[in-house]
């Protein structure tokens, strides 16, 4: 059997969270009433101009900072021209041959193993509008055109194809998304559409220096789709090329629903876009002490934080990655691991309970009702041993539907440990009186009641019995009596 | 590459112009005899001149802040569609 | 004529009159309107006009001044707009059928400046369809005549607005100019005609032909008169990215200065050939005439400028392809009746735009498309760098370059529209000017034997449209009196 190697590139779509349009002042806010946000300009009306937004020039040139891009000092619009009802000027600007970024690359891990995913190329653009295709009314034959999104600026992040497999493209999105949303330049929300993205798919035999034909897959909108795509059009050639056939060079639309790719319908010649520079736009400059005062102010990349957080919190990799899924619960995190003096322990907690809820809940680290003032007090008294872990844990599901601290709770419930050596005798000798059978079973040396008369004990200490010092107290009663 | 009615055909198939077949046999010419003329252009040497495509480029010019304004001028502008259906332009349906 | 006493009849007199309360802003666009009443139809100059809404603006300035505003110099003056400059409400065609009734919600900047200023709107004037053509025959509507010969063209493509001036339909008016469609047409309609330097006047609402190319020029029975119109509407626009702040107003008193000690530059190797001999003679009148006024006249070379027009034909259809590829019948403007969007598309543009726009729409898609970009649009791209360096070093040399602004008097309507490149071969005095993104001024310079207008045209360095109108006023102070073609002379009051 020839071994394959799959070939990938990934070109993803971002949408710039500007306030106002890339060549006009329209608002940019999702989900609006059809065509109310428009005015001459995005409209496409006869002697309009673009004007070219400053936020977005800057959060593209962030974007190329944070991915180790080279920034061009001079790069240069450029027309990119076909007719479709949803583009109103019946061009595009975008940049063709001279964009803003060059290189650069996004660092992936897969299956233990770090690598890194080079890009081509950043540029910037503007959306066109929406066409909507109302299906299933017999006679029905129109499309209708909203243009409210006409004109949202745009950066088109190429990769290198050295994607090598579905999962790997998959944390590259992941990664890519993040770094996007840690900028706060991007929504990253593929079912919003804020952010989209195109799959080049090849495979050739392993070992093999040179490319083989590959076909464009479209129309997945989400991370898993993307991936369940790639595997799906690499299966797909690997099964053609081992039967003898060719691979055809040709775009295919996605279908989650049946899980496979076909070729786009009414195959039109290839579009020639006839590029050509924009003259109504003039090349953009941009000064070197400009892009070194964006360097300058960038956040905290997320592999930034990741360090700081295993080098000063003693966290392993593998938390730091869970914790920095977003800025939010990275500061969430910090904050709780300062207030409760101890970073793996902080960590367990947010972890395990605080995203066990979240999930269980679709909450976000904002919407979720316990803050780090709350739960670094409550994981400093774990730390500190001034309540077990078990106590802490009903703490803790107390103080989602209650506002108080819980050093409040502990006195109010009556949970304060009992590690007072004459309780935990006294309540040795209940529980050893309550329990004749299994204290002569284990004074016969059967181990393993000893840990049910330990359960028995906490059960009616309401668990607040010290573990080890409730365990030394039974056996310093058995051995008394 | 001469201009010829295949070539005028597919050129206007791009920029979406029906020709009249009557009509192309006259745009075949005239387009010939206009792309003779710029042939000219092709005896010039050109080597290491830096293309103008906009007369003001190196101009320092401001770009605009990213501020919001509403424009008021939608329904005056939505009331020239050909067709509509409500919010939306109408257009016969794309394949 | 002279600064203290302007000729009637133009922008200045009616300005002074207004401003001194001698005559009411509704008084003149009366006297106006009466004229194009009588004139109009014959010459074809207007595609729009409506009485009620000029006589409104006019009262409208009267109530202003009545107020005890301070009003300038253009108030109340009757000023035609070119069919391609957005107006707010009233029609914009273009002079093409795919913009019947098209009516944009927003008036153009120099629109704006205008009404600020209190000048009174004569109506909308004919033009080349999308201001390609040097004849305005091809206006889809209807074509323009010459007011000095009426069997003959005005020229184009601001064929109308300029026919329009010499007639004293209105005192100023405003074109565009994009490879000389204000200079040529002002030439051989007898007015003063400027195209300002690439980006002193911003092009926001002017409908786009050739976005590079594009500028919007005043047209003026006088020097100072087309200064007025010039002072107006240039400056930057924050909605036109590639206007510019360098653009000032002209101090009017600088154009009556002279031209002792400055140099202008005839590019003899390219008016060798192909010029008629009344125009030459013209030419030959103006330099004695300003060096008599105490110029300097030398020889100066354009060596790459006889490539003009197969640069231009490269570039202005290339970009126009693109502008004009909004028109599809989807948002505004004429659709055809189709069952599927691409038929839609076809049929739409191709039953709205005329003949030449569609030769241009092919020329440019061509030039610009696959394996032809190069060769074609990307080399025109670099010749026009060569222009441009030949402008910059002639004028080095000299303060203004002078030549014909065309190579004929006015030709007959019907002579060349059959003959596209015959057509675009008027282009070569105009064209190079536009390349180079300098100023052009036309001026009037004498008439033939056959009593039809001759214009010269003069180009200077970026921003200096002060320099070139201070020379044509010098020439202007040696004429005679204002011409009136037989037709404006017919019932003038």
């Amino acid at each position: 059997m020839t071994a394959y190697e799959t070939v990938v590139g990934l070109e993803v779509h971002a949408q710039l969270k500007t306030r106002s349009k890339i060549f006009c002042s329209c608002s940019t806010v999702f989900g609006a009433r059809p065509n109310t946000q428009v005015c001459p300009v995005c409209l496409g009306l006869p002697g309009v101009l673009p004007v070219l937004n400053e936020r977005a020039v800057r959060f593209a040139v962030m974007t190329g900072l944070a991915v180790g891009s080279g920034i061009a000092e001079r790069s240069v619009f450029a027309r990119k021209n076909y007719f479709y009802p949803d583009l109103p000027k019946g061009y595009q600007i975008s940049q063709y041959d001279r964009p803003l970024c060059s290189g650069g690359g996004v660092d992936i891990h897969v299956e233990g193993v770090w690598k890194r995913i080079g890009l081509v190329r950043i540029h910037i653009e503007e959306d066109a509008g929406k066409s909507i295709h109302p299906e299933g009314r017999a006679g029905v034959t129109t499309t209708l055109v909203d243009l409210n999104r006409a004109g949202v600026p745009l950066i088109e992040i190429v990769s290198e194809p050295e994607i090598r497999s579905g999962a790997e493209a998959y944390d590259y999105l992941m990664r890519l998304k993040q770094i996007l949303m840690y900028l706060d330049v991007c929504d990253g929300n593929m079912e919003e559409g804020s952010l989209r993205c195109d799959a080049n798919v090849s495979v050739r035999k392993a070992g093999a220096k040179e490319l083989g034909t590959k076909t464009e897959v479209k129309n997945m909108n989400s991370f898993r789709n993307v991936e369940r795509a790639i595997a799906y059009e690499a299966e797909r050639q690997i099964g053609i090329l081992e039967s003898g056939g060719r691979v055809v060079q040709e775009t295919l639309l996605w279908n989650a629903d049946q899980g496979t790719a076909a070729p786009m319908r009414s195959k039109e010649e290839a579009h020639d876009y006839r590029y050509f520079p924009e003259p109504d736009l003039l090349p953009l400059d941009l000064e070197p002490r400009w892009i070194d005062t964006v360097r300058k102010e960038l956040p905290e990349l997320p592999h930034q934080v990741r360090e700081r957080l295993t080098r000063d919190l003693g966290i392993p990799e593998y938390d730091a990655e869970v914790l920095t899924e977003t800025r939010a619960l990275a500061s969430y995190y910090e904050e709780t691991a300062g207030r409760a003096g101890n970073g793996k322990l902080a960590s367990n907690w947010i972890m395990t309970e605080v995203n066990g809820i979240r999930n269980k809940k679709g909450q976000t680290i904002e919407e979720f009702p316990i803050r780090p003032d709350r739960l670094g007090a409550l994981v400093k008294m774990v730390a500190e041993d001034r309540i077990s872990g078990k106590i802490g844990k009903q703490v803790f599901e107390m103080m989602l539907t209650r506002p108080e601290g819980p050093e409040e709770l502990v006195k109010a419930q009556g949970l304060l440990p009992i590690d007072d050596e004459s309780a935990l005798r006294a309540l040795a000798r209940e529980v050893i009186a309550a329990n004749p059978g299994p204290v002569a079973e284990v004074r016969a040396g059967k181990e393993r009641t000893f840990a049910f008369l330990v359960g028995q004990a906490m059960k009616q200490s309401r668990g607040r019995a010290h573990p080890e010092k409730l365990q030394d107290a039974l056996r310093k009663e058995l051995q008394a009596s | 590459m001469p201009i010829d009615a295949k070539v005028v055909h597919d050129v206007a198939r791009l920029s979406r112009l029906e020709v009249d077949p009557a009509e192309a046999p006259r745009f075949v010419k005239e387009l010939q005899s206009i792309l003779a003329y710029v042939e000219q252009l092709q005896s010039l040497d050109v080597s290491g001149i830096e293309p103008t495509s906009q007369v003001g480029a190196g101009v320092k010019t401001a770009l605009r802040e990213d501020v919001v304004v509403p424009s008021e001028v939608r329904e005056e502008a939505l009331e020239q569609a050909p067709d509509r259906d409500g919010d939306y332009f109408r257009v016969p349906r794309v394949v | 004529m002279s600064p203290e006493a302007p000729a009637p009849d133009t922008a200045e007199s009616i300005g002074r009159l207004v401003q001194g309360r001698e005559r009411t802003a509704v008084e003149i666009a009366r006297t106006y309107l009466e004229r194009a009443d009588r004139s109009a139809a014959r010459l074809g100059t207007y595609l729009h006009r409506d009485a009620a809404r000029t006589l409104a603006e006019a009262a409208d300035v009267d109530a202003r001044i009545a107020n005890g505003e301070t009003v300038g110099p253009l108030a109340g003056v009757p000023v035609a707009l070119k069919d391609n400059l957005c107006t707010r409400g009233v029609p914009t065609t273009c002079g093409s059928k795919i913009l019947e009734g098209y009516r944009p919600p927003y008036d153009a900047h120099v629109v704006e400046r205008l009404r600020r200023a209190g000048a009174v709107v004569t109506g909308k004037t004919n033009c080349d369809e999308f201001a390609m053509g040097s004849s305005t025959e091809n206006s889809a509507y209807l074509p323009t005549k010459n007011p000095w010969d009426l069997t003959r063209v005005p020229g184009g493509s601001s064929g109308g607005s300029a026919a329009t001036v010499a007639a004293l339909e209105a005192a100023v008016s405003l074109g565009s100019d994009t490879g000389g469609s204000v200079r040529q047409p002002a030439a051989f309609c007898g007015v003063y005609g400027l195209k300002p330097t690439y980006g002193a006047v911003s092009r926001y609402g002017l409908v786009a032909f050739a976005s590079s190319l594009d500028q919007i020029g005043p047209i003026g029975r006088t020097a100072r008169d087309t200064a007025l119109l010039y002072n107006a509407i240039c400056g930057r626009d924050e909605r036109d990215m590639t206007s510019r702040a360098e653009a000032k107003p002209v101090a009017l008193d600088d154009l009556e200065r002279g031209v002792k000690g400055m140099k202008l530059g005839i590019p003899r190797d390219l008016i060798a050939e192909g010029v008629d001999p009344e125009v030459l003679a013209s030419l030959e009148r103006v330099a004695k005439t300003l060096a008599a006024e105490g110029a300097e006249i030398l020889d100066v070379t354009l060596p790459h400028a006889r490539y003009s027009i197969a640069t231009y034909y490269l570039i202005a259809p290339a970009e126009a392809s693109s502008n004009l590829a909004r028109y599809d019948g989807v948002r505004y403007g004429f659709r055809a009746k189709s069952e599927d969007l691409q038929s839609m598309y076809a049929a739409t543009r191709g039953q709205g735009f005329g003949r030449e726009v569609r030769r241009r729409i092919l020329l440019g898609t061509y030039a610009l498309s696959a394996g032809y970009y190069d060769a074609y649009y990307l080399r025109a791209m670099k010749v026009r760098t060569l222009i441009r360096k030949d402008f910059a070093d002639a004028l080095g040399r000299a303060d203004a370059v002078l030549l014909p602004t065309t190579p004929t008097p006015p030709f007959r309507l019907g002579e060349k529209v059959d003959d596209p490149l015959a057509m675009y071969l008027n282009d070569v005095f105009s064209i190079p000017a536009s390349l180079a993104g300098a100023p052009a001024l036309s001026f009037p310079a004498g008439m033939t034997r056959a009593n039809l207008p001759i214009g010269m045209q003069l180009v200077g360095r970026p921003f200096e449209e002060g320099t070139l109108l201070r020379i044509a006023r010098t020439w202007e102070r040696t004429e005679s009196a204002l011409r009136v073609p037989p037709i404006a002379a017919e019932g003038n009051a």
